[in-house]
């Protein structure tokens, strides 16, 4: 057991270094990254920005300015980012992890009682109308790309139907903090939740059926059929119970993907600045402190996510420890 | 002035006939107190006035920070005048024009409540070039004692440059050699005086004390600027450091333009830093006509040509360029004729040593009228370089793709292989500038730093700015011309002594760079600010733009 | 829209393709791809599905038709100062505000009749109807060139480290390990940026700046984890069948191995994965345009109309809802199509989308 979470943890520290040194050395090659003249300001002279570049260290080997970069980063953690100078990396990223838990979060809400209602009522109406009706509801919900949805949401509440009793509730773009303001919390979030459930709903709700399916056709369910308890009872004792795991791993990987920055779009759609916002504004500026922060800390939970959901697999399943 | 936050005043602005200054609501009886609620899409960088180079900042420097000069801060035209802000009057140059000698007000203290002495304006000249401020090369080498400071920044002492006598209460200033613009380079917040005792590195988020009429109470790029009202100001020069009206003001980053837009129209704030989004404009501009204001700036949109690489280094393509192009289109891509004003010429109306000119129009006189296709089909077929692949770098904004996309419809009729490529708006500015990246023609925007036709000729098109292999080299078009240069020389040596007498000089410089057609000047653009219903007496100045301490709430 | 394509219970793989020599099922006499290309035929909705998907192609296919012949427009050029003729009225394709301070152009709205501007103007005065035709064909174009990719790699990857395990197998794993962790949309815009200024060569490719192909590489890199993982999975399960072990004991060179045992078990559930890919690739290259990189102007594809659409989402809607609402029912039918071709191939694969 031991073993097996050094190795897991000898990969994640692998994964974070890779990440990195792309990361970096992707920064480099790219035209105009060199951020001394940004840094310097606009027509600035020859020697004022030979100057920056020493005090920067930009003028040093690359594996040295990458080693006192994750230095800063891990060990001291004064990183500051290129752009605004000044600002400190680490605390700008923590400071924007309530704002992706909460839109994650209740979205997570959101999408897990949405999908187990879909998935459980369609497997119940298995052929029937509610059943396709539900299913291509769902397909829709996943064809749909988020940041559409998104812009047409703030089109709807924002302008065209802001000013009729449905959306006059809707505060402007952007976060309200939970412990000071907690309605203007709820309000601004709930159409950023529902944007990003949509998908997931479809996606929990159509797997959620075909195992449902898969599992009333097995062996213990025909049992307790024939011991004539009622389907309903059945479909939710039994076929809700063998599911989950399923339910749950695929919970684990998205959940991690999206506290990581992967609600980047749904971020951007709104005016929350949330890591993936961050991450995106820092692209844009190419601030290069800022996005291997940022980048890392997304690795970060997506292989963890990975790890715990093997971990959890391990538990349940032991037919996987021999596959694995 | 260029980069990040400046450009995007240009995005999408207004006009006609309003003049300068005019309030929008009128001033009968504003009321002190109240607070003021600013929004701009993200921060702008450091607080540290020696170093920030943008506009966003720079408004708020101008009222919590003083120089010893400073512009004046009115809402008409005579707001690019400089006036005396913590010398007690504007000195007059002595020594054949190397020395200025300025006396402190008595009296004046930082917001910290230390008193403001000589060793403060001592310590903050040698700390421009201690950060290396981006101007410290440019603006105020001309210091003795500069060059040892730009070569060994940390042991700056500008000895001989500046002289104190803390006794009597005066600094002196000596330059190597006159220059008729130092005491507005001075009054640029990159020569703000800040305490002694202000370490000699960039304090980032961390707030200076000031001696202006608000001080910097936080500031978090990710949330917001907060400023209150300097406790140990007394209003000295209503001109130079107006008192506020009101008692705080927070300024919020994150929101997008179109958020502002909807919360300032519901009240939720104030005001908003950068322009309306074009699509906003028309329902701004009808249902809330009595809360926008429209000012022409001095700036300018262009298109810089690589006059060292083909088929841009024949002068003949160049004109050809500037013939072809329908400036009216190009308004109209930039939220139409009441947002900007056609131009084919370096300096934008109003500026000192602007005289009315347009060689490329169907009608060469004073403005423009219409594009020449005949004309510039014909020099292109003199040039012989048709059919030559011509790639156009434009910014990743809405405006500059879609100029950038009609700039390539031009060149494809002229008969070039025309491409064109937005890169991040962010990367653009220093890419365009490096030789390195060979760069044929791009889409960039010029605002003024201070009120002299230098600002636009000889920054942007002298061989000095033009820097081969750096990202610092703002002579975009690497433009070098002897006998330009020779004219610039004669116009600086002539602002010694009468800066008046050297503004026809820069009007002849004007002629002669526009008619070797560097760049493609595309229009000047016009600043749309919008305030909410509760604002009175917006002021707007045109070398501050939106003055803060002016706006009232009620 | 961050996550992987396959379910991990499906990792284990799904049981090989029966051979066909040994018989079994009652379709046997068909063959298996012959039996589940009935049963796809079968399959009422995929097939509807797949008539769609085949109009939006022919319609896109014929977008310099329709840009000569009904719009009569070059739906790549700017029409800044052009008039258009309707109901017997002329006017302005950009019309400026006449009211109040008189601030902003507004392009002309939909005519909702077949001719010039039937979905209205964008803000260069350019056809939104004919541009969507032609963005039809990168998105489509893209998309499709990126699964080919995707599932090349996928595919080599996966059997080469089934195969062979050991070093081969821990060092591409690694490489995966870095690929997969890397956030899909950062590895995207950190490539494009990188790419889309500069262009890209590697030896003899060369990819200009601007070209269709960048994006194509990009998306189909991204993916590449998604898929190799579970087909590496089902390589080790293969490998460890009597058939595979038979033949490795017999000395059947590896290669004859690789074309002869390993692919066609394999083929299955690559096929399943098409549509799926298909459909994912479709948001991934729209919602990359959205953040402006990918396809380069003048060119359009349905991602960067949305883009253009969103500056004007006030006052004309319809330039972004309608390349949207496109994707969507392109996606739509690629995932019903998805569906049936799961059923028809390989019905215990758990295939998760998005």
């Amino acid at each position: 057991m031991l073993v097996a979470i050094l190795s897991r943890l000898g990969r994640l520290v692998f994964v974070m270094f890779g990440i990195s040194v792309v990361v970096f050395l992707i920064f480099f090659a790219t035209p105009g990254s060199d951020p001394a003249a940004r840094i310097a300001g606009r027509n600035a002279s020859p020697e004022t920005l030979a100057q920056v570049r020493q005090s920067f260290g930009l003028d040093q080997p690359l594996p040295v300015q990458y080693a006192v970069m994750m230095k800063r980063l891990f060990v001291t953690q004064d990183l500051t980012s290129f752009v605004n100078r000044g600002q400190k990396v680490v605390p700008a990223v923590i400071k924007a992890i309530p704002v992706t838990l909460s839109l994650v979060l209740g979205a997570a809400v959101l999408w897990v009682i949405g999908g187990l209602i879909v998935g459980v009522a369609a497997a119940a109406t298995r052929g029937g109308w509610t059943d396709r009706g539900l299913m291509a509801l769902s397909l829709v919900g996943v064809s749909m790309p988020v940041f559409w949805v998104g812009e047409v949401m703030n089109l709807l509440s924002q302008s065209r139907l802001h000013h009729t009793f449905l959306f006059s509730w809707v505060p402007p773009l952007g976060y309200k903090p939970l412990l000071t303001d907690p309605a203007g919390w709820f309000k601004a979030l709930v159409i950023p939740w529902v944007t990003l459930a949509i998908l997931y709903i479809g996606l929990y709700g159509r797997i959620l059926r075909a195992d449902l399916i898969e599992t009333m056709q097995e062996d213990f369910v025909r049992t307790a059929r024939a011991k004539g308890l009622p389907e309903s009872r059945i479909l939710l004792r039994h076929g809700v119970r063998s599911s989950l795991i399923a339910f749950v791993t695929m919970f684990g990987l998205d959940f991690g993907a999206l506290i990581g920055g992967g609600a980047l779009l749904t971020e951007v759609v709104f005016g929350l600045r949330g890591v993936g916002k961050l991450t995106y504004d820092a692209l844009q500026t190419l601030d290069l402190p800022v996005i291997l922060t940022t980048v890392l800390y997304a690795s970060f939970f997506v292989v963890a996510a990975n790890a715990l959901v093997d971990a959890l697999y391990a538990v349940i399943d032991p037919r996987v420890r021999r596959a694995g | 002035m260029h980069r990040l936050r400046l450009r995007a005043l240009a995005a999408a602005l207004a006009g006609g006939a309003v003049l300068f200054g005019v309030a929008i609501a009128p001033a009968s009886a504003q009321e002190k107190g109240g607070s003021l609620r600013l929004l701009a899409r993200a921060a702008s960088g450091t607080i540290d006035p020696h170093i920030n180079y943008t506009l966003q900042q720079w408004q708020v420097f101008y009222i919590a920070y003083d120089g010893l000069v400073t512009f004046r801060k009115v809402g008409d035209e005579t707001g690019f005048e400089v006036v005396a802000d913590l010398a007690e009057a504007l000195p007059e140059a002595t020594n054949e024009g190397k020395t200025y000698t300025f006396k402190l007000r008595p009296g004046i203290k930082f917001s910290n409540g230390q008193d403001l002495t000589t060793d403060d304006v001592v310590a903050s000249l040698q700390r421009i070039f201690k950060v290396s401020g981006p101007t410290a090369g440019t603006f105020y080498n001309g210091i003795v004692g500069a060059d040892k400071c730009l070569s060994a920044p940390a042991d700056c002492t500008l000895e001989g440059g500046v002289v104190a006598d803390k006794a009597a209460g005066t600094v002196t200033i000596n330059l190597t050699a006159p220059d008729g613009e130092f005491l507005q380079k001075l009054a640029v917040p990159h020569a703000y005086i800040l305490p002694a005792a202000t370490p000699a590195s960039d304090q980032g988020t961390t707030p200076i004390p000031g001696t202006g009429a608000y001080a910097v109470q936080s500031y978090d790029p990710n949330a917001s600027l907060k400023l209150v009202r300097n406790p140990q100001f007394k209003e000295w020069s209503a001109d130079a450091q107006p008192e506020g009206f009101v008692d705080d003001i927070s300024y919020d980053f994150g929101l997008t333009e179109e958020a502002a837009v909807t919360a300032i129209q519901n009240g939720d704030a104030d005001w908003m830093f950068d322009p309306p989004p074009p699509d906003r404009l028309a329902e701004i501009g009808t249902q809330y006509e009595s809360q926008v204001s429209l000012h022409p700036l001095s700036a300018m949109w262009y298109a810089p040509m690589n006059t060292n690489l083909a088929p841009f280094d024949n002068p003949k393509v160049r004109q050809a360029v500037n013939f072809a192009i329908d400036r009216d289109a190009i308004v109209k891509l930039f939220g139409g004729a009441n947002l900007a004003q056609p131009a084919c010429q370096i300096l934008p109306p109003g500026f000192p040593g602007y005289e009315p000119y347009c060689p490329y129009t169907a009608n060469p006189g004073t403005t423009w009228s219409a594009p020449d296709m005949e004309k510039a089909k014909a020099l292109v077929a003199e040039s012989g370089t048709a059919g030559q692949e011509v790639k156009i770098i434009a910014e990743d904004t809405v405006v500059s793709r879609a100029i950038g996309v009609y700039l390539q419809d031009v060149l494809t009729e002229l008969g070039y292989k025309a491409s064109v490529q937005p890169i991040s708006q962010n990367l653009q500015f220093t890419y365009i500038q490096n030789t390195n990246n060979k760069v044929q023609i791009s889409i960039s925007q010029w605002f003024q730093d201070y009120p002299s036709p230098s600002n636009f000729l000889n920054v942007l098109f002298s061989c000095g700015s033009f820097h081969p292999g750096s990202d610092a080299s703002v002579n975009i078009a690497g433009f070098c011309d002897e006998a330009v240069e020779a004219k610039m020389k004669e116009a600086f040596a002539a602002a010694v002594t009468d800066p008046a007498s050297a503004l026809p000089i820069w009007t002849e410089v004007d002629r002669q760079v526009t008619d070797a057609a560097p760049a493609a000047v595309l229009f000047t653009p016009k600043r749309v600010d919008f305030v909410s219903s509760r604002v009175q007496n917006f002021t707007f100045s045109p070398q501050f733009y939106a003055i803060f301490s002016k706006l009232a709430v009620q | 829209m961050t996550d992987r394509i396959l379910d991990p219970s499906a990792l284990p793989a799904a049981a090989p393709l029966p051979d066909p020599a040994l018989g079994g099922a009652k379709e046997a006499s068909f063959g298996p791809w012959a039996t589940a290309w009935r049963r796809l035929r079968r399959d009422r909705g995929a097939m509807v599905a797949l008539a769609i998907l085949c109009l939006v192609a022919l319609a896109c296919a014929a977008a310099p038709l329709y840009a000569s012949a009904v719009s009569g427009t070059n739906p790549f050029a700017t029409n800044l100062n052009g008039e258009v003729t309707i109901d017997g009225t002329a006017q302005p394709v950009l019309a400026p505000s006449t009211t109040g301070l008189g601030l902003g152009v507004t392009p002309i709205g939909p005519t909702w009749a077949l001719g010039p501007y039937m979905l209205g103007a964008d803000n260069q005065g350019r056809d939104v109807a004919a541009r969507m035709l032609y963005g039809g064909r990168n998105s489509l174009l893209i998309a499709g060139a990126a699964t080919v990719l995707t599932l090349v790699f996928a595919v080599a990857i996966g059997l080469l480290c089934g195969f062979f395990g050991g070093i081969v197998d821990g060092v591409l794993n690694r490489v995966l390990d870095v690929l997969w962790a890397f956030p899909i949309y950062l590895l995207a815009i950190s490539l494009s940026i990188v790419l889309i200024a500069e262009g890209l060569t590697i030896g003899p490719i060369d990819i200009r700046a601007g070209s269709l192909w960048l994006p194509i590489a990009i998306i189909g890199v991204v993916y590449v984890p998604y898929v190799a993982r579970p087909i590496r999975g089902q390589t080790l399960s293969l490998m460890r069948s009597e058939f595979i072990a038979a033949a490795i004991a017999l000395g059947v060179p590896p290669w004859r191995i690789f074309v002869k045992d390993l692919l066609p078990n394999i083929m299955p559930r690559v096929i399943v994965l098409v549509p799926i890919l298909l459909a994912l690739n479709m948001i991934t290259e729209s919602s990359l345009s959205f953040l402006s990189i990918g396809v380069q102007p003048p060119d359009a594809s349905w991602g960067t109309i949305i883009q253009d659409g969103q500056g004007l989402l006030y006052s004309r809607p319809i330039v972004a809802l309608a390349p949207g609402l496109a994707v969507a029912l392109t996606v739509l039918c690629l995932n019903i199509l998805g569906d049936g071709v799961r059923d028809a191939f390989d019905p215990r694969a758990k295939v998760r989308i998005a």
